[in-house]
């Protein structure tokens, strides 16, 4: 008997517990840090206003901001503090836990720091597991099809040890840019951007009592400025009480901090400069395949013209044309340089994803869908797009890594390219390092290099594990994939 | 098609490819939101002096002694025919009226020694590792040769670079000989136009005075060893994971059970048929290298402060001499355009198979 399909709400609708248990466990795990999306959203909104030439609707958003403090938030600087002082008797004041009854001492900084940072990366895992257990619940519940060819695809990834590596590191990547301003012992605000206008209490140990001083008189005297001068490594205090897990840059400022924040400078750089290329790349190939002829050979010589021009130079010319524009100031710089990858990296995208493209516009159901009458949009979304976009996932993972590196290159040479003071960016850390590498002051340059490694490693491990696992006889896909970047890997 | 058709297509799909990337670079420079006279002048300058370098670039015209503005497409017509008539200007700010084409010889010596040394550091490191793991796969060196290409492929060069630099400038700490004196004196940082490459200028010194001169090209050979090693790198990742799977795929060949089946020896069959056949697909990734070595040098030679091509456009870049960037990204774009017409004529002899696949 024929049996008429239902939807999905028709589905949940007949058997709703999966689904409830599933979203209330959900939003109760959300909950525990809506107040932290909830402000990371009105501060965007404030830096787009910020940018318009009307004042209006400042002040509102203002005031939203103050409320949105107020929602409680489990894993903040609030909650769990690590800033604070030792008092003359030995117990620290202001850290975690605070004001107990029968605890007369907070922990040491550095617990308290050790402390956030497992709970966020802990966090970050249940909401990974339990989303990935809501797809389980949906398989299994909801889904019509016992079996799809994504099954399979999501079991060889499951037994490629390799490209699970990859995921972990691009998971903790990307776990450390979306928690940037809770995971940093202090804030970029406060440490890097506006140290003056803030005041820390320590115990001056010469006189036995509490002083206060500002936040930027106290990192000219944390600097870690190489052989002969001071030196605050990583897992240490320096002179104010205050803990840096990595130590400090030269500056004195926090490198923890410094990173955290640099690691969401580029993940959005990476994301944005992906989604424009991807999307540039996808429509392009399914015009190509789908027309092929003439429309196909422009597109070559377009994509040729732009790569022609390795990308690095045409980033440094891009950078130097673009010095002093409004739109340069944009994030210090990081929205135009996504701007930039993405319109220059899409014919490496399209470049990889064409032969797909093309192969699956020769399929007959393709020929079928043309014959019914189906209209060119349709038959390139419906039926040949989802077979490319597999394809366009394993390159965006290798590429992201390309584009990471690239960014953090341009930030490294500096005079105006790449992502500018105040905002973080991993290649500027190197570039404060690069003098002390011989020094007792080798993390400022190490640290951030092996991070870029690690995470780029893990980006090109994710991706080939997405490629063996849609296409396990596919060797392709080495080659093209280093170009990108123009030589900066 | 046959395969001179093939190669004759792309050759004629590179005309319009180096007109419409030089469209690009003149709309970036000239229709951009940097105006080239106030780059060069910077923001506080007379109105005289303004004129003057817009006439001189062609951006104005006198008429009737006011300063007109020339029509952006007759600007464009000038800027593309005498770049393609070879007449690259002027530099305004980095060596201010200096043609360009004067300081491109002077600078590309260093760029090109840098670049060989690295294509051959990266070929005589990286295809004889590749070549060795697809030979012996799955065992421990292995994996450590596989373990070892992937991670040298993510690391950024630049920073590859001061790393080496650091270790370098400490060898004497760090493993009780001193890089610097090391066969011959040569400082690491090369400031100042340390190296002397006079012998790339004029070859008969070679016969003139050779002691001398394979002297210097030893210390120059010496000095641009750690640079060509960190701009190889990338590369050399890449040559020996292709490499690995090239062997791979060529033992497991026809051919190769074949001449097993004759009683060929081990040795022969490894060099006469495994060898040949792997160093196919090698090809496009030694003259892709091309795009690797011109974006990579910039960071190269800035972190040695080798004063090549690659530091001149950071410099040019970084100083507003729009001129001179633009002149200089018409250069790289007919480098990189001939080297890829190199690679479809390499192709062509060594592949049969060119122009029957893939259309």
């Amino acid at each position: 008997m024929h049996e008429e399909p239902t939807t999905i709400t028709e589905r949940i609708a007949a058997n709703p517990r999966p689904a409830l248990v599933w979203l209330a466990v959900f939003l109760a795990l959300f909950a525990l840090e809506a107040g932290a999306l909830i402000q990371g959203v009105i501060v965007l909104v404030e830096r787009i206003i910020v940018l318009l030439p009307t004042e209006a609707g400042l002040s509102a958003v203002t005031g939203a901001k103050q409320a949105a403090a107020e929602i409680p938030t489990l894993i903040s600087r609030e909650v769990i503090p690590n800033y604070g002082y030792r008092t003359p008797d030995g117990a620290w004041v202001n850290t975690f836990p605070e004001n107990l009854p029968y605890v007369d001492s907070g922990l040491e900084p550095k617990w308290a720091w050790l402390i956030r940072n497992v709970l966020a990366f802990g966090y970050a895992a249940a909401l990974l597991g339990w989303i990935l257990h809501g797809y389980n619940v949906f398989r299994r519940e909801y889904r019509e099809a016992d079996w799809t060819p994504r099954d399979d695809a999501l079991g060889r990834f499951r037994r490629h040890t390799w490209g699970k590596a990859g995921f972990v590191v691009v998971f903790l990547f990307i776990t450390m840019a979306v928690f940037a301003p809770t995971l940093g012992p202090t804030t970029v605000d406060r440490n890097i951007v506006q140290p003056y206008s803030y005041e820390l209490t320590y115990l001056n140990e010469e006189t036995g009592e509490l002083d206060t001083v500002t936040v930027g008189t106290a990192n000219t005297e944390s600097r870690s400025a190489g052989a002969g001068d001071q030196n605050f490594g990583p897992w240490s205090y320096d002179n104010y009480d205050r803990f840096h897990p990595f130590g400090t840059l030269p500056q004195g400022t926090d490198l923890y901090t410094f990173m955290a924040s640099g690691a969401r400078v580029s993940l959005f750089i990476g994301l944005l400069s992906i989604a424009i290329s991807g999307t540039l790349a996808a429509t392009f190939a399914m015009i190509s395949a789908y027309y092929k002829g003439l429309v196909d050979l422009a597109l070559v010589v377009t994509g040729d013209s732009i790569m022609s021009i390795p990308q690095l130079l045409l980033l440094i010319l891009l950078s130097a044309v673009f010095a002093g524009h409004w739109l340069g100031e944009i994030y210090s710089g990081g929205l135009l340089l996504a701007l930039i990858f993405g319109f220059s990296t899409w014919p490496f995208l399209w470049r990889a994803v064409r032969g797909p493209a093309l192969q699956v516009s020769t399929e007959e159901w393709v020929d079928a869908a043309r014959s019914y009458g189906q209209t060119p949009r349709k038959t390139m979304t419906k039926h040949m797009l989802p077979y490319v976009i597999g394809y366009l996932m394993v390159y965006a993972s290798l590429f992201i890594g390309g584009i990471i590196i690239t960014t953090s290159a341009l930030s490294f040479l500096g005079g105006g390219l790449g992502v500018n003071s105040p905002t973080p960016e991993w290649g500027r850390a190197i570039a404060a390092g690069q003098d002390y590498v011989a020094t007792q002051s080798w993390h400022v340059a190490l640290i951030p290099g092996v991070l870029i490694v690690l995470v780029v490693t893990g980006f090109n491990a994710f991706g080939d594990g997405i490629r063996d696992a849609i296409d396990p006889e596919s060797e392709a896909g080495e080659g093209e994939t280093e170009i990108v970047g123009g030589g900066a890997g | 098609m046959s395969r001179w058709n093939y190669l004759l297509r792309r050759i004629a799909l590179a005309i319009p490819v180096v007109i419409f990337a030089t469209t690009m670079t003149f709309l970036i420079i000239r229709a951009g939101p940097q105006d080239p006279v106030l780059a060069i002048l910077g923001p506080q300058s007379g109105t005289q002096a303004y004129h003057d370098i817009a006439v001189d670039l062609g951006i104005e015209r006198r008429v009737n002694g006011e300063f007109v503005a020339v029509p952006l497409w007759e600007q464009y017509i000038d800027f593309v025919g005498s770049l393609f008539t070879g007449d690259f200007g002027q530099s305004w700010v980095i060596q201010r009226g200096a043609p360009v084409t004067d300081i491109i010889v002077a600078r590309a010596p260093a760029t090109i020694w840098l670049g060989f040394w690295s294509v051959i550091v990266a070929l005589f490191i990286g295809i004889p590792l590749g070549f060795y793991a697809g030979l012996n796969p799955n065992t421990g060196g292995d994996y450590a040769a596989s373990f070892f290409g992937i991670v040298w492929r993510a690391m950024p060069n630049f920073w590859l670079a001061v790393m080496l630099l650091a270790t370098l400038a400490n060898s004497q700490q760090l493993f009780g000989f001193s890089w610097q004196n090391l066969f011959i004196d040569t400082p690491v940082v090369l400031a100042g136009g340390a190296m002397e490459l006079s012998f790339m200028y004029d070859p008969g010194l070679f016969i003139r005075e050779p002691g001398q001169t394979l002297e210097q090209v030893a210390a120059a050979f010496k000095m641009v060893l750690p640079g060509a090693l960190v701009l190889g790198s990338a590369s050399m990742g890449n040559e020996m994971r292709i490499g690995r799977t090239a062997v791979l795929e060529a033992k497991n060949s026809n051919y190769v059970e074949t001449a097993k089946a004759k009683g060929l020896h081990g040795r022969t069959i490894v060099w006469k048929h495994i060898f040949r056949n792997a160093l196919i697909p090698l090809v496009p990734i030694i003259t892709g290298e091309v795009f690797l070595l011109i974006g990579g040098s910039v960071l190269v030679e800035q972190v040695f402060v080798i004063n090549g091509l690659g530091r001149l456009y950071f410099q040019a870049a970084t100083n507003g001499d729009l001129p001179l960037i633009g002149s200089l990204t018409f250069f790289f774009i007919v480098i990189t355009l001939s080297v890829n017409i190199l690679q479809d004529v390499l192709y062509t002899l060594i592949d049969p198979r060119v122009g029957y696949e893939g259309e």
